[in-house]
């Protein structure tokens, strides 16, 4: 080990999964008398041969899709699963954030709360004690301190939960996708923090996220893990992030209804989503300025939904976000989507110039996360004429064009 | 300070680690504690009215069963009985759950995963305070102040402990791959009630088991246990046997380094498992 803080050799975790026997020909009593032993088991590797090195005070991006073996090796680092194979050494206090109020007792009050989860995360009773006002002023509880929680709003919940953990003083911080909670105000907050504490000298930092601009914002550095192996090495943070989308482009060709790695309750689920022009024909990628409708089918086992609302966020192909068209947010929630009735979000004039764009797309019933993917559909924009005028926006950076007007008064 | 992580490194007990993590145990007894009452409508009282029906219950039918003792003799022999037996029974199903109770932990966090059944011992611990209080005020009163033998007692419940908690890191370990241990125990505690001298005496036992059986049973370590508890209260030991107890501190001593061994060695896989 060099100079790095963090060194991680040749470390692998394999799993047995066990595989149930063929039931055709077993009968109810046999089996429960039987023990399983004709069960077969495969190994899982959910990490194979990570090596990487981390130097003191960077902040690396941990970049992957779901069940890429993110979590398990942030689990790894923080002691709470042993690996397999391999050796992991590091200098310094570790805390990690793999789930934001760990420990948070329902029946406790807000107080006893910061406390015991403070303690969880590692802190000492001074440090809390010293930090207590701050954590409460940042969590905006001050008036419910002396409640249970389990008499809190979510929101005032995930708050105190997050206020705790921000508080934290370690010299290696590890943070697992914590941020996909609470309202968006709230995460810029948490974002904020984040930044605040990865700027304070020599903090280094692990964090996993599936939002590629807050990794951007945050880490100077990066790798992209794939299938349990590294698939790009620790490396400079948009390079890592271009690598990714290249992929996830490659992969959003595959059909949503075979995508595994989704998040959300799932009563209702992305089938497919297709761009058709304004005379009703399917088309592969749009010209800028063009009406184009993205229609969305869904699935969902009951005969009508309620309160549903859609959101899409498109990112260029360097991972920065550029637009979101949600439903709720530019009209309404759709009241009530009968079966097989299909989704469509029309786009008077398509505003972004030529390149390649990548989809998120989420849906909500009454507010809750039903189904969410990332890099559920790719397209290409190509050159159009967004003014009507014949002229084209020279260059080949991706941004958004809108209508505007010159004068002279 | 630098960190080591290795697959397959050793199973070892860590002191320093374990006495820099004590806020934490702390805090998770203090947890455990206040919210045992919570939302309960006579709170702590339930931890006097457990013990008093079990006292009262058992009381009787020890009446029933051996007419030889006297009634309010009986009642304190049967209440030190009771008390001392709550305490390990409930230390031994605390502990042997605590694993399970913290799950969310264990996944979620790194820390000295001894520190869970150690914690569960407090509840335990207090819970046995507040009976043996009340126990007490009726020992005065039926028996006036107890001897020099008194300052025995804190030694027996720490052996009484010290038993559970041995037994306790056996199953709480099983019980994290093999949730069999939650149908066993009550079984197991079942059986280990009636095999040891809780609400009939030792010399009760010795008379009416056949003689095969008498030295198994004083093997018990729970009978040296509740002979010494007994002894504290009332300065006299019911059946004196020195081979028995020697026998009996050396099996409580084996059955916590199995304990502990046991623990440690899975203790690295419990986030997988559980």
């Amino acid at each position: 080990m060099s100079n790095a803080t963090i060194g991680v050799k040749d470390v692998s975790k394999v799993y047995s999964l066990k595989h149930k026997a063929k039931e055709e020909d077993k009968f109810l009593i046999k089996s429960i008398f039987e023990r399983n032993d004709k069960n077969s088991v495969e190994e899982f590797w959910a990490l194979k041969d990570i090596n990487f090195e981390v130097n003191k005070g960077d902040k690396v991006g941990i970049i992957g899709r779901n069940g890429a073996g993110k979590s398990t090796l942030l689990k790894i680092l923080s002691r709470i699963v042993a690996p397999t194979t391999g050796r992991i050494e590091y200098e310094g206090r570790v805390a990690s954030l793999l789930e934001v109020g760990t420990g948070f007792h329902p029946e406790l009050t807000g107080r006893e709360n910061v406390f015991l989860n403070g303690s969880i995360l590692g802190m000492t009773k001074k440090e809390i004690t010293s930090k207590f006002d701050e954590i409460v002023a940042f969590a905006e509880v001050e008036n419910f301190l002396d409640t249970p929680v389990k008499r809190y709003s979510s929101g005032m919940y995930v708050r105190l939960a997050f206020a705790v953990a921000a508080h934290l003083e370690p010299e290696i911080l590890i943070v697992d996708e914590v941020l996909a909670v609470g309202d968006s105000a709230f995460q810029k907050k948490c974002l904020g923090k984040m930044n605040e504490i990865s700027s304070k000298e020599g903090k280094t930092i692990l964090f996993v996220s599936h939002n590629m601009a807050a990794i951007q914002n945050l880490c100077n550095k990066s790798f992209v893990i794939k299938n349990g192996k590294i698939d790009f090495p620790i490396n400079d943070t948009n390079a890592a992030i271009r690598h990714y989308i290249k992929d996830s482009i490659k992969l959003s060709r595959l059909g949503i209804s075979e995508r595994m790695d989704r998040s959300g309750e799932g009563m209702i689920k992305f089938e497919n989503i297709v761009l058709v022009d304004n005379s009703g024909s399917e088309v592969k990628g749009i010209h800028t300025g063009q009406e184009i409708n993205f229609i969305i089918e869904t699935k969902y086992d009951i005969h009508a939904i309620t309160n549903v609302s859609v959101a899409m966020t498109v990112y260029t192909d360097e991972g920065a976000e550029i637009l979101t068209l949600a439903n709720h947010i530019s009209l309404e929630s759709f009241a009530e989507i009968k079966s097989n009735q299909k989704i469509v979000c029309n786009v008077k004039k398509f505003p972004l110039t030529k390149g390649d764009y990548v989809l998120n797309v989420s849906v909500y019933k009454d507010s809750i996360l039903q189904d969410y993917i990332t890099e559920a559909f790719s397209f290409t924009v190509f050159e159009g004429d967004f003014y009507g005028n014949g002229k084209i926006l020279p260059g080949n950076t991706p941004s958004v064009l809108i209508e505007n007007n010159w004068f002279l008064k | 300070m630098k960190t080591v992580i290795l697959s397959g490194s050793k199973a070892k007990l860590d002191f320093k680690e374990v006495l820099n993590y004590r806020g934490l145990l702390k805090n998770i007894a203090y947890r455990d504690v206040t919210v045992r009452y919570k939302q309960t409508w006579i709170g702590m009282i339930w931890a006097i009215i457990k013990p008093l029906m079990n006292i009262l219950i058992f009381s009787i039918i020890s009446r029933l069963i051996d007419k030889t003792s006297n009634t309010s003799q009986n009642f304190l022999n049967v209440g030190a009985g009771v008390i001392i037996w709550n305490l390990m029974a409930s230390c031994v199903s605390d502990s042997s759950g605590s694993l399970l109770a913290n799950a969310n932990l264990l996944t979620k966090v790194y820390f000295p995963k001894i520190i869970l059944p150690f914690s569960s011992i407090f509840v335990c611990l207090i819970d046995f305070a507040i009976a043996f209080a009340i126990y007490l005020i009726f020992f005065f009163i039926f028996n006036g102040f107890p001897g020099f033998h008194i300052l025995f007692l804190p030694i027996f419940v720490f052996l009484a402990v010290f038993l559970c908690l041995s037994l306790g890191l056996l199953f709480a370990t099983l019980n994290v791959k093999y949730r069999d241990v939650n149908f066993a125990l009550p079984f197991f505690l079942q059986f280990a009630f009636y095999a040891s001298p809780v609400f009939l005496s030792t010399q009760f036992y010795l008379n009416h088991l056949p003689h095969y059986l008498q030295k198994a049973f004083l093997l018990n370590p729970a009978v040296f246990i509740l002979d010494g508890f007994r002894y504290s209260l009332f300065g006299k030991w019911e059946v004196y046997d020195v081979q028995a107890i020697i026998c009996s501190v050396v099996i409580m001593v084996i059955l916590f380094f199995i304990g502990l061994r046991y623990f440690l060695k899975f203790e690295k896989s419990f986030a997988d498992y559980i």
